[in-house]
């Protein structure tokens, strides 16, 4: 028998008293500290317990229960030893099993767990700053985040009145999160897809079974095959993409999880094919080409940022706005454009040609009104044009790209420098003998008749070969010629704001291949090749007292921070007033000469007809002419200048029967677009201000 | 006097030593502990949630102006389409109107009239200047700027 303090009194009963407990097999512990520590040993036998005082000032509070082997409960002795084998005392025995574990192995298995407590504390830190952290990082970081390129919305692009040329929309990729997939809806996401879009169903599944995780994928965009086998984005417009949105919050509908419609911008052109050899288009990159989608690209498609997005709401953070692309107001007056192209449409049926331009522009400013071209783009829909086009580099902006030999319409500038050096006037003589010979090369006139005795006028008039031939040989000499169609920027580029222009061709006298012969043909339109833009400059520069204007396409540019008005660019002054005042005299004295179809009743014009012939291989082809005419007015107060070409007219080869009706229909309509009252009207009003 | 003295003592020592009470006080401080890292933890847990529901509302407000923001360039488009100068002429044409000629208009001198009023075009949509613009100063005074407007009085 020992002794034992007894711990189960209730309070109030104040002598503690001793009560026996049947001797264990095994000496009982009592609680004992050491080192700080507190510690269960076991009672030497004999030994006596010390006895404490109980406490008097207030109750004990409810101990601890002892569950027991049949339900029960009783409540646990306090303080009352542990016994590795037995148990607390008075508590049941514990199990067989547990009472043969010793102390060392218990210390064992916690020396053990300590061990692997701290190894993978040690992991912890490892991977948390270790050397390897940044590693385990992106690790972590996987799908937590989606670097995305922010593209800003392209700019628009108005007509002088604020009419919408250029506008955005959207399309929509079909892309896929991975981790939503599941079999269910992979089968679901092919069939619909494959239905909606007729698209192969073991194509779909294919790219949707595949293992992407494992690849590290956890979102792709999903494509189509061409016949050429080439592989691009699926995309839907937004009446497919409704559709699908509706299937995706049908819970009723099939079950399309991962399936995600991503939006991309798409460039739309509300005129359609009005323009679009000027505009350009955009191609599904959203990079700009020809015209000036792709002259100002740059511009207009602002500067895209790269961002890392979030994918987790608590780091979710506003992103600034990638800088904005600006927007474009242009010289094209819509509705002179779409006059413009009426007209030449209606002579490009009426004539048979095979294509054609048309452009009106301001010599004053070089604004450009109009800038017609014949068969029309549709930017809107480039591809299947390119594909009809079918040349290697089709030519999607003729005004810029197109070159062709000028014939007649170039004489004005022969004209205009031999009238500028002082070599001839408007009423030096010319005895015209039918041909002339410059550089061993014989040169006719366009009926192959001699006129005889002529002045300049009628030179100009009657649009004499020879007799411009005879002004650049005999009169200005090769120097003096080809310096001034230098000042008129022949043979280079004139610096338009559209891109795909080309230089032309000029063959001067530092050329290797010139010869003295190409003096004489340059002086009447051959042998030399101008883009239209280019000969309506220089023949502007006559317009416009001499000076040559840069013409340009765009009128404001709008940017974030505000607007911006070009200015017209002066390139040079090839002529003098004087000289240019001359020469528009003296040709809005021939017009009516050379043909009855460039006159407008109540307004005085000034042009040139011009019938060049096509160049190939073997030479000039004797069948094809490219008729044209260059014309502007009202004089003296020039406000447009017009440059008519019609390619392989069918009716007739003359610019004068041809082309030369066109500029007086545009005319006719121009003025009242326009708003320019008659001559007469204009004279009185000067006249009484 | 003493005997009570030592058996005050005793009783006290006896008391403070009573394993029942030292398992009480130290499970009291566990709970104490406990309930602090529980309201710690509930505190954090609060401000995350906060921060989660804002970071999910930026992203579904972003979502809608982006939204938006299509379906305003969308409809911008789709009203440019609708007055085409081809439509447009159609519709004059139906109504019987035709394009007039010079002997259909009658011109008349205005003093001062220069014209029609030239197009005012709008700016791009959106720039960081804008947004940064957007935002009260009260984000993004920053300390010495607040010093300087309150020593200046403002």
């Amino acid at each position: 028998m020992r002794l034992f303090k007894d711990r189960t009194r209730p309070a109030g009963e104040a002598p503690p008293r001793l009560r026996a407990v049947p001797e264990d097999d095994q000496p009982p512990l009592r609680s004992v500290r050491a080192g700080g520590q507190r510690r269960l040993r076991p009672i030497p036998p004999g030994g006596q317990p010390k006895l404490r005082q109980p406490s008097t000032l207030k109750p004990p509070g409810p101990r601890p229960t002892l569950h027991t082997s049949n339900g029960g409960a009783r409540p646990l002795p306090r303080g009352a030893p542990f016994n590795p084998r037995g148990g607390f005392a008075g508590s049941p025995p514990l199990e067989p099993w547990l009472q043969r574990v010793s102390p060392r192995r218990i210390r064992l298995v916690m020396a053990m767990m300590g061990l692997m407590a701290a190894g993978l504390l040690m992991q912890l830190i490892r991977v948390q700053f270790g050397p390897y952290a940044p590693v385990f990082a992106a690790r972590g970081d996987v799908g937590a985040s989606r670097i995305e390129q922010v593209f800003p919305s392209r700019g628009l692009i108005y007509d002088r009145r604020g009419n919408l040329l250029a506008a955005n929309a959207s399309r929509y990729y079909l892309e896929v999160e991975i981790r939503q997939l599941s079999p269910i809806s992979i089968r679901a996401i092919a069939e619909v897809l494959s239905r909606i879009l007729v698209l192969p169903l073991e194509d779909l599944h294919a790219q949707l079974s595949v293992d992407w995780a494992a690849r590290g994928q956890f979102r792709i965009r999903l494509t189509r095959t061409d016949q050429n086998g080439q592989t691009w984005p699926i995309t839907v417009d937004k009446n497919v993409a409704g559709v699908l949105n509706n299937f995706l919050a049908d819970p009723q509908a099939p079950d399309l999880s991962g399936l995600d419609l991503v939006p991309a911008p798409l460039r739309v052109y509300p005129a359609g094919n009005l323009a679009g050899h000027v505009l350009g288009f955009v191609n599904q990159e959203d990079e700009g080409f020809f015209g000036i989608e792709g002259y100002y690209d740059e511009w207009l498609s602002g500067k895209p940022i790269t961002v890392e997005r979030p994918m987790i709401p608590p780091e979710a953070r506003l992103f600034p706005d990638p800088p904005a692309g600006v927007n474009l107001v242009l010289t094209l007056d819509l509705e002179i454009q779409q006059m413009v192209e009426i007209e030449l449409q209606k002579a490009i049926e009426a004539s048979g040609s095979e294509s054609g331009q048309v452009i009106v522009m301001d010599p004053r400013n070089g604004e450009i009104l109009a800038m017609a071209a014949w068969p029309t783009l549709d930017p809107n829909l480039y591809e299947p044009w390119l594909a009809k086009a079918g040349a290697e580099e089709p030519v999607i902006t003729p005004a810029v790209a197109a070159q062709y030999e000028p014939g007649s319409t170039f004489k004005v500038l022969t004209m205009a420098a031999a009238l500028d050096a002082g070599k001839v006037e408007p009423e030096t003589e010319f005895v015209d003998e039918g041909q002339i010979e410059v550089g061993g090369n014989l040169i006719r006139n366009w009926d192959g008749s001699a006129w005889g005795p002529q002045t300049m006028l009628g030179c100009m008039k009657h649009s004499l070969n020879v007799c411009l031939a005879w002004v650049a040989s005999e009169k200005l000499g090769a120097s003096d010629f080809y310096s001034y169609l230098n000042a008129f920027e022949i043979g280079q580029l004139i610096g338009i704001d559209l891109a795909g222009e080309v230089p032309g061709q000029l063959r001067n006298t530092r050329h290797p291949e010139w010869t003295e012969s190409d003096l004489g043909t340059n002086a009447f339109g051959q042998g030399v090749s101008v883009t239209p833009i280019q000969l309506l400059a220089a023949v502007g520069a006559v317009a416009n007292h001499g000076l040559l204007i840069q013409p340009h396409l765009v009128r404001q540019v709008v940017g974030p921070q505000g607007a911006y008005s070009p200015q017209p660019t002066v390139l040079g002054r090839p002529i003098t007033e004087e000289t240019a005042q001359t020469l528009t005299d003296m040709l809005s004295t021939t017009l009516e000469g050379e043909t009855p179809f460039a006159h407008v009743p109540g307004y005085l014009l000034a042009g040139k007809t011009g019938t060049a012939q096509v160049p190939t291989e073997r030479g000039y082809d004797p069948n094809w002419t490219i008729a044209s005419f260059v014309g502007w007015g009202p004089l003296p107060d020039v406000q447009f200048i017009i440059l008519v070409r019609l390619d392989k007219p069918e009716s007739s080869p003359w610019g004068s029967v041809v082309a030369a009706p066109v500029f007086q229909e545009v005319v006719e309509r121009l003025v009242v677009l326009m708003e320019i009252p008659p001559d007469g009207m204009r004279e009185g009003y000067a006249a009484s201000h | 006097m003493r005997d009570g003295r030592t058996s005050t003592q005793a009783s006290r020592h006896a008391f403070r030593q009573a394993p029942w009470r030292l398992q009480f006080r130290n499970t009291g401080r566990t709970v104490l502990g406990v309930i602090g890292l529980l309201v710690l933890g509930g505190v954090y847990l609060a401000v995350n949630a906060k921060v989660a529901r804002a970071g999910r509302e930026l992203l579904v407000l972003e979502g809608r102006r982006e939204s938006l923001q299509r379906a305003n360039s969308e409809l911008s488009a789709a009203l440019a389409s609708a007055t085409a100068p081809e439509i447009m002429r159609e519709r004059a044409a139906y109504l019987s109107f035709h394009p007039a000629g010079p002997e259909d208009v009658d011109y008349m001198f205005v003093e001062g009239y220069s014209g029609e009023p030239g197009f005012d075009p709008p700016r791009p949509l959106s720039s960081i200047s804008d947004r940064r613009s957007m935002l009260s100063p009260a984000y993004t005074e920053t300390l010495g700027e607040w010093l300087a407007r309150w020593l200046e009085g403002g």
